[in-house]
């Protein structure tokens, strides 16, 4: 009876549904923290404690607001992606290792299984945008999949690296790698994960890759016709993806949730160990957000093709050599 | 070759859009990202302020005209008390001139900081932003010290000034002056050695030193075009020609150079106010002129922060203007603005560079609104 209800209790409550809705506000919260102190402001104060519930105040408060549908917007599409763009990224979160070295499911290739998310969630932007029937939503939509093209190849080649030098295509395998040999990854591997942080910031879409949405250019770009609960749950899907994207990063280049622990409580050690590197994950992405301007497309494109994958080779290159020596 | 859909849209920018803090609108025909087109219309908010002014006698004009802008009301009623003076024929009492040129150079200061905040909000470096407009309380502060208020300061008067410094309230200011220097140092810094704000900004909103004349741009528009013109310095209004200071050019040419540019006149403001405080002559700050004015005519300009600025008031004797006509240096930079955004040759404008070469000319669009138009530019 308990091992049948188990994964499903797995599933919906730890580590699944409700702790990844739980740490996505819990992290854009302190997202808006450090951007806010990188700019002498104060941040989200209010709601709970230092502002803590102040994500979810914001998710509850658009829940509530009008629902408007552009009547020239093919309704169908529009109103699916941000369900899809929910359920997307809830389906990847069951790979990422939270409770120990492999995650709610484990198969030889999940790295590529979670790469594919990216490219998805790119296409749902498009899909988004250009069903809305704005020419704003249309110039966001168009800019998104050109930034795909920009930093898609390079994040590949990035993890490409790990997997050549930990002989594994799994997550699992990955982070017991790291487990057996101490952190001995992060050194050899510095320019990928250097590389990893960069597109995951162009995958984010924020500062300085926020270009499909870029404010002061064309509104908020693929987003400008979605109100009330759609965006509410697109706002959720994008804190989702920033941990998620943030949970790959720690398990493939930070160790993942495996680290030394008293006998008997790993289930609560482990835990603890991600959520810190999680954190520090997140720190390190609003810090970019925080010190750079907002880039050209044409010149994060060129920036893309020109700097990172030459660099993201080199480095796979490297790590081939190291393998065959 | 015909296709079945058209590859050449229109994007408006405006009325309403988070890159403009005023209503205009800028109508963008582009192509992919590439702007191709541009049709300008400013004329959202009329407000009727030069006719308003003839039924309002001269004093209560004072507190009208310093509304036409709030971040340059220092300068639009020094421009507005200079021209009425100018009717009564009467030179005014020297520490007044000079107390003028203080709260001119306080607000040029705090204009510009505006100013290279919102640049930096348009490029989308908010950090920056947050950051320089802190230190812009700096200046509120002085300015608050020496006329009573942040903003809307009502410091000159016809006449003169309304108040008088103290030793006190100088020493306050010259420490003001002093807190701002470095940081205003840093952000030049800052602003000439941040790959990501070049990368924004040079080449971009190209404006050669043969267009910015033929166009008649003015103020730091066109100073950084290359082009040395500066109303402080080619017509001393205010006792100019008692103070040292140079007129900042710069030949980029681009919305780069327009930052550097603002960025250097912020640093020479801070040694205009300090020459001033120490060279502050004594004697009356007022000099007390009839309420009607003498018929004629009389003009002034005066170089506000975004260029020059000029008034014409018509008396017909009474105590009323009989016609009172503004022109705003906004207003003289949009044929500029239109040669930017349609620039061709090697540099072709992308929908992305649009807000960063609207903010360069430094826009107040409800104040260059003088006219309402009808038909097509």
């Amino acid at each position: 009876m308990w091992s049948a209800i188990l994964p499903i209790l797995q599933t919906i409550v730890f580590p699944g549904f409700l702790f990844l809705i739980a740490v996505s506000f819990l992290y854009e919260w302190l997202d808006r923290k450090i951007y806010a102190w990188m700019q002498f402001r104060a941040g989200p104060v209010l709601a709970g404690p230092v502002g803590i519930l102040q994500p979810l105040a914001d998710f509850v408060k658009l829940m509530g607001k009008e629902d408007i549908t552009p009547a020239y917007a093919d309704r169908r599409i529009f109103g699916a992606v941000p369900i899809m763009m929910v359920a997307l990224i809830f389906t990847f979160w069951a790979v990422v290792p939270v409770t120990g070295s492999a995650g709610l499911v484990s198969f030889r290739g999940d790295v590529v299984f979670a790469l594919v998310s990216m490219t998805f969630f790119c296409m749902l932007v498009f899909l988004g945008g250009f069903s809305s029937a704005d020419r704003f939503s249309l110039l966001g939509a168009e800019r998104a999949v050109l930034q795909l093209l920009g930093f898609e190849i390079p994040l590949m080649l990035s993890l490409t690296g790990v997997c050549i030098h930990t002989g594994s295509l799994s997550l699992s395998g990955i982070v017991s790698w790291q487990a057996e040999n101490g952190w001995t990854l992060l050194g050899p591997q510095a320019i990928g994960f250097i590389i990893f942080l960069v597109a995951a910031q162009a995958e984010l879409e924020r500062i300085p890759f926020d270009i499909p949405e870029a404010e002061q250019e064309i509104v908020a770009g693929w987003l400008t016709e979605y109100s009330g609960r759609k965006l509410a749950l697109i706002r959720l899907a994008k804190d989702m993806e920033l941990v998620f994207v943030s949970g790959l990063a720690v398990a493939l280049f930070l160790g993942g949730p495996v680290g030394p622990s008293p006998a008997g409580l790993e289930w609560l050690v482990y835990p603890a160990y991600f959520l810190i590197k999680l954190a520090l994950v997140v720190a390190i992405l609003a810090f970019i957000r925080g010190l750079f301007a907002r880039a050209r497309i044409d010149q994060m494109v060129s920036f893309g093709l020109r700097y990172l994958v030459p660099i993201s080779l080199a480095q796979v290159a490297a790590t081939i050599l190291w393998r065959l020596a | 070759m015909s296709s079945s859909y058209e590859r050449i849209f229109d994007i408006p920018i405006g009325p309403q859009h988070p890159a403009l803090k005023e209503p205009a609108m800028l109508k963008l025909k582009v192509d992919g990202e590439h702007v191709v087109g541009v049709d300008l219309d400013v004329s959202y908010n009329h407000r009727g302020i030069e006719k308003a002014a003839e039924y309002r006698t001269y004093i209560q004009n004072l507190y009208l005209i310093e509304r036409i802008c709030g971040i340059c009301n220092v300068a639009q009623t020094l421009t507005y008390c200079l021209a009425v003076e100018s009717l009564h024929g009467k030179e005014i009492p020297a520490r007044a001139r000079f107390l003028r040129i203080v709260a001119e150079e306080i607000s040029r200061i705090n204009s510009h900081l505006l100013w290279l905040g919102v640049a930096a909000h348009e490029i989308g470096f908010d950090t920056f932003f947050m950051h320089i407009w802190l230190d812009r309380e700096i200046t509120l502060g002085l300015m608050e010290a020496l006329s009573g208020n942040r903003i809307t300061s009502s410091y000159n008067v016809i006449g003169g000034v309304r108040r008088d410094v103290t030793e006190d309230l100088l020493s306050r200011i010259r420490k003001g002056l002093d807190d701002l220097e470095p940081r205003v140092k840093r952000y030049r810094e800052i602003a000439i050695n941040d790959r990501s704000i070049l990368k924004r900004t040079q080449g971009v909103g190209i404006l050669s030193p043969a267009d910015a004349a033929a166009t008649s741009a003015v103020g730091p528009t066109l100073r950084a075009s290359g082009i040395k013109s500066d109303v402080r310095a080619d017509d001393p209004y205010s006792s100019h020609d008692q103070v040292p200071f140079n007129v900042i050019t710069s030949d980029g040419c681009d919305a780069h150079a327009r930052i550097i540019v603002r960025l250097d006149e912020i640093l020479e403001s801070i040694q205009i106010c300090r020459h001033c405080i120490s060279k502050l002559p004594a004697g009356p700050i007022l000099q007390r002129l009839p309420r009607r004015a003498p018929q004629g005519e009389a003009m002034s300009r005066v170089e506000a922060p975004r260029g020059e600025l000029f008034h014409y008031i018509c008396s017909d004797g009474s105590d009323k203007p009989y016609r009172c006509k503004v022109s705003t240096p906004t207003l003289a930079n949009l044929p500029a603005l239109v040669r930017m955004l349609t620039s061709k040759g090697r540099y072709v404008v992308n929908i992305a560079d649009v807000p960063v070469i609207l903010a360069s000319i430094d826009p107040c669009f409800s104040c260059a609104a003088r006219v309402e138009r009808t038909g097509g530019v």
